[in-house]
């Protein structure tokens, strides 16, 4: 479905009406054993941020250093471990405390789906272990007459007052397409469920994208896009220091050829830009006694080369990536006489990263009801530290370049028997450590307050996983058990070093990325929903995540046991929905890794919709209120247990056209 | 069309440049340090038909440790001239009269390859009107001995990372520590050398003509130990220290040899401990290891001071 919304545009002007059928044919075959959201929004809020998306899945979880840029985890994964890409497009963030995902740098109203493999099935995009994430941009297909569309969204929340406008505008004829947004938020300090304001946890965002997409011949085009968004003022609460400003500049350009004939049925080669910075401020907060910059830039141009392939029963999928990133974050710290000189020290010495992978995914449909995947990628990782030195006082006279092969292979099989519905799989893939874990000097982790050295000489991750799904559905209902277990060999983590002395004013130590001989990592999710009347529906999620290390000893960051459960009543104009989640108590924290025990809680959000028409314009007004009950909380995954939000009152309008 | 490329251009520009410009690493660690590589003329002396050079690093004599290469030749030839006996000393005169030296090299030898006499000398103090420096120079030419004396500019040494210390240890004796290398210490291990002096006090009185070596009388001291912990002393750094360090030993050259590295740039305190031949601590205390931040680091008795 991802790729017919992305590609159904341009055929649906193709002169040959039996062509346009064909192909359209073909992609709507071409489809992604995937779980992909269609719209950026969840049933409680139409104006989400793309965090709160996110969240509504059941295989992502999320680190939260504040109210904004929340890190998700992929099965309970941190983002080392999961590829996440823009369309395919490799972009690294700039923060060297992880402030800056990648999530981040878009907005809801220029994505229109996000696509969620889980494991080495999203090897697709490059060596992974957890799976990985690609943000698909909008993009408006071609139409035969003249057409504008658009939209345009504005709100408030009264809880951290923010304010937010966004909106959207397309034109789209029969050769050229031109899609473009802007949204601006600006947020206050949040206040918890004890009515008490979280300080440094405001935040304003502006974004803006364009793309620009010109049929070159009935069955190719090539389209330009770019995304800026620019992050300022943000609090991380959680942090020693808060974010001065950020900004990216996202660019790409492609080409995409159909085929009518052949085995090839799409090509689409993209080439891209992409330019990240990122400038922490922390002289806004008093109790720090040294002030102390830390920018950081990363810079990364690749290629991404995809082809659809599609004969009888067999489908498949080849990618070529190829990318270069350089990441460079510095710190230097001001001496309490300012006069006095400062002290400078690279966190990322300049740190190039070279990746080339090919990945196929092919497709057999065996029978009626079954179907067999087979996969694989082979990916070279290549690193170099320009200022090897600063690796070297923690690991004399490693080389100051470092090639890895890194391969994976997943095999599935699906089967449906009248309404019941099977899937088994495993797979076997490689991962680098990222850049932090390999070059990483000094970094420092509120988390467990200790600075973080980054080892060249780790070893690949390597991960052995299994995953299974059975599921039933009739008209009335539908429930799906998943569950997915990893085997993570050579697995890293931050280990306390006995040597050395911190130096971040606030830490307590120094950790040294190090392999544990093996972690596990054990996900399941129950998913049920029910039809109770034409207009009133429940779905509900369960799911429990365990993980371990090699002395079974608990890993942190797992979810303890979490539910989601919510009805959804509609009638006529009106919409009613309301929701329950929260986790259970956190029986398995680590209290090596920084963690205590967060407490249960349980949130309860409420809201309504009505819709009407003026013209041609659809307007919706929906209000709401999350938390409603003023549950004071955080969640295992806060940093310095930070409370969570207190009750929210929303209000959002939206006109469409 | 035009409109959005007109639009993307500004939002290209504005992106493109930076808000901060990155640090010029390498430029940033020469704007406080230079590293001076070339021996130069610093001192030049014309006695009877010869002609004496002493070059010194940059040309300039620095206070603390200064490697010098004497050269004697012919006043109108430029053949430099190998001579025995050749006797170098250094000799600092205070404002009341009294008169002292400093650790120096005093019988220099010479090295045939290089066609020089390689010498040192680590002044204790800078020229000025308080303090005036004079090199005592003698050497011997087909059995005539020629003596001469010359003053000289001793400067200020801006480069930290040079420094020196005097102090007087536990024996009662008067040592003189001073750092010889790195000139430019990296964030990195460092090969750390310092030469380790102390002053032979005069078992007679002043005899014969002055300058009478045997009142000035300096040697290297053999098979010390000085024991390393390097810290930075800003109280935001909280006593920060560094890991694979290696304590100095003497090897061939007669300096000190050993390994310091710095985990970032700016202040650094290297805390030494000095032991002699035998183990026993003359000077030095230990610093405390833990991590203290808001409070100055505490330095040890025995300490230099460096910056890059």
């Amino acid at each position: 479905m991802v790729f017919g919304i992305l590609f159904l545009g341009m055929n649906a002007n193709a002169q040959n009406p039996q062509a346009q059928n064909d192909t359209a044919k073909v992609l709507e075959e071409v489809k992604v054993t995937a779980l992909a959201k269609k719209k950026i929004q969840t049933e409680m809020k139409m104006a989400v941020s793309v965090d709160e998306f996110l969240a509504s899945s059941d295989n992502i979880s999320f680190i939260k250093r504040g109210a904004y840029a929340w890190e998700p985890l992929l099965n309970n994964m941190s983002t080392e471990r999961s590829t996440i890409t823009i369309d395919g497009m490799h972009v690294f963030g700039a923060c060297t405390d992880k402030m800056d995902p990648i999530t981040s740098y878009v907005e809801s109203n220029n994505l229109s789906t996000i696509d969620i493999k889980s494991g080495q099935e999203g090897s697709l995009h490059g060596a992974t272990v957890a799976g990985s994430i690609d943000l698909k941009r909008k993009s408006t297909p071609f139409t035969p007459e003249k057409k504008y569309s658009g939209a345009y969204q504005t709100g408030f929340e009264f809880n951290n007052k923010q304010f937010f406008n966004l909106g959207n505008l397309s034109y789209s004829s029969d050769k050229f397409v031109v899609d473009g947004s802007i949204s601006f938020r600006k947020a206050g300090n949040y206040y918890d469920g004890n009515n008490n304001e979280v300080t440094h946890s405001q935040y304003n965002k502006f974004n803006t994208s364009v793309g620009l997409a010109y049929k070159t011949s009935p069955f190719s085009a090539v389209r330009v896009d770019a995304i800026f968004d620019k992050a300022n003022n943000v609090g991380f609460p959680a942090l020693p220091m808060d974010l001065w400003l950020s900004r990216a500049l996202i660019t790409s350009a492609s080409y995409k050829q159909l085929f009518q004939h052949g085995l090839i049925r799409v090509w689409d080669t993209k080439v891209y830009y992409n330019a990240v910075e990122h400038y922490m401020d922390d002289t806004k907060r008093p109790e720090n006694l040294v002030h102390m910059d830390m920018p950081g830039w990363s810079t990364t141009y690749g290629l991404v080369s995809r082809a659809n392939l599609k004969r009888g029963d067999y489908s498949a999928e080849i990618q070529l990536n190829a990318y270069n990133n350089l990441s460079i974050a510095e710190m230097r710290m001001y001496p309490q006489d300012r006069s006095k000189r400062t002290m400078f020290a690279y966190s990322w010495p300049w740190v190039t990263t070279k990746f080339t992978s090919l990945a196929m995914n092919n497709s057999w449909d065996i029978s009626e009801n079954s179907r067999l995947n087979l996969g694989g990628s082979l990916g070279y990782n290549y690193n170099r530290s320009k200022y090897v030195e600063f690796n070297w006082i923690f690991h004399p006279g490693t080389p100051q370049e470092k090639s890895r092969v890194l391969p994976g292979l997943h095999a599935s099989y699906q089967l449906t028997v009248k309404q019941f519905d099977f899937s088994a799989g495993a797979g076997y893939g490689h991962r680098a450590p990222s850049v932090s874990e390999g070059y990483g000097y000094y970094i420092y982790n509120s988390f467990d307050r200790y600075d973080y050295i980054g080892n060249p000489d780790l070893k690949n991750e390597i991960s052995y996983e299994a995953n299974a799904s059975a599921g039933f559905k009739n008209e009335k209902m539908g429930i799906e058990a998943k569950a997915n277990y990893f085997y993570i060999q050579n697995y890293i983590i931050g280990r306390i070093l006995s040597l050395g002395s911190p130096m971040n004013y606030q830490s307590v130590g120094v950790k040294g990325y190090t392999s544990l001989n093996h972690a596990r990592i054990f996900n399941i999710a129950l998913n049920a929903n029910y039809n109770i009347l034409q207009h009133l529906h429940w779905k509900g999620m369960l799911t429990y995540a365990r993980a371990t290390d090699d002395k079974d000893g608990n890993l942190p960051f797992i979810r303890p046991l979490s539910y989601q459960t919510s009805l959804h009543f509609m009638y006529k104009k009106f919409g009613i929905q309301t929701s329950l989640n929260g986790d259970f108590t956190q029986r398995n924290f680590s209290p090596e890794y920084g963690e205590d025990q967060t407490p249960a809680y349980m949130i309860l959000n409420v809201s309504a919709n009505y819709s009407f028409n003026i013209k041609n314009c659809k307007i919706v007004l929906q209000a709401g209120a999350e938390n409603l009950l003023n549950e004071y909380y955080s969640t295992y995954a806060d940093w310095g247990n930070i409370p969570r939000m207190g009750r929210n009152i929303f209000t959002s309008l939206k006109f469409s056209f | 069309m035009k409109k959005a490329i007109f639009f993307l251009i500004p939002v290209c520009l504005s992106v493109m440049s930076c808000t901060k410009e990155k640090t010029d690493y390498e430029a940033e660690i020469n704007m406080v340090v230079t590293e001076h590589y070339e021996f130069k003329e610093a001192a030049a002396i014309n006695i009877d038909d010869y002609h004496i050079s002493i070059e010194a690093l940059n040309g300039t004599f620095y206070k603390g440790y200064n490697e010098i290469r004497l050269k004697i030749s012919g006043a109108n030839t430029n053949e430099n001239i190998n001579a025995p006996a050749v006797t170098f000393l250094p000799v600092m005169t205070n404002a009341d009269g009294s008169r002292a030296s400093c650790p120096h090299r005093y019988n220099l030898v010479y090295n045939a390859d290089d066609k020089y006499f390689p010498g040192y000398a680590v002044f204790t103090g800078e020229s000025g009107t308080n303090e005036t420096w004079e090199l005592y120079i003698s050497f011997t030419i087909n059995n005539q001995s020629h003596s001469v004396k010359q003053a000289i500019t001793v400067q200020e040494q801006t480069n930290k990372n040079l420094n020196m210390t005097t102090f007087t240890g536990k024996d009662s004796e008067q040592y003189f520590i001073a750092l010889v290398a790195p000139q430019k210490p990296k964030v990195a291990e460092n090969e750390l050398v310092a030469g380790i002096y102390k002053f032979n006090e005069p078992t007679s009185p002043p005899s014969g003509s002055f300058p009478d070596p045997s009142q000035f009388s300096y040697s290297e001291v053999s098979d010390y130990t000085l024991q390393l912990d390097p810290r930075m002393p800003e109280p935001s750094m909280g006593n920060h220290s560094s890991i694979n360090n290696k304590d100095l030993t003497q090897q061939d050259d007669g300096l000190y040899h050993g390994v310091v590295n710095y985990t970032m740039t700016g202040n650094w305190t290297l805390n030494f401990i000095m032991l002699n031949q035998n183990g026993k601590i003359l000077k030095g205390t230990e610093v405390p290891t833990d991590f203290t931040p808001g409070v100055e680091g505490v330095k040890s008795e025995l300490y230099i001071d460096i910056l890059f």
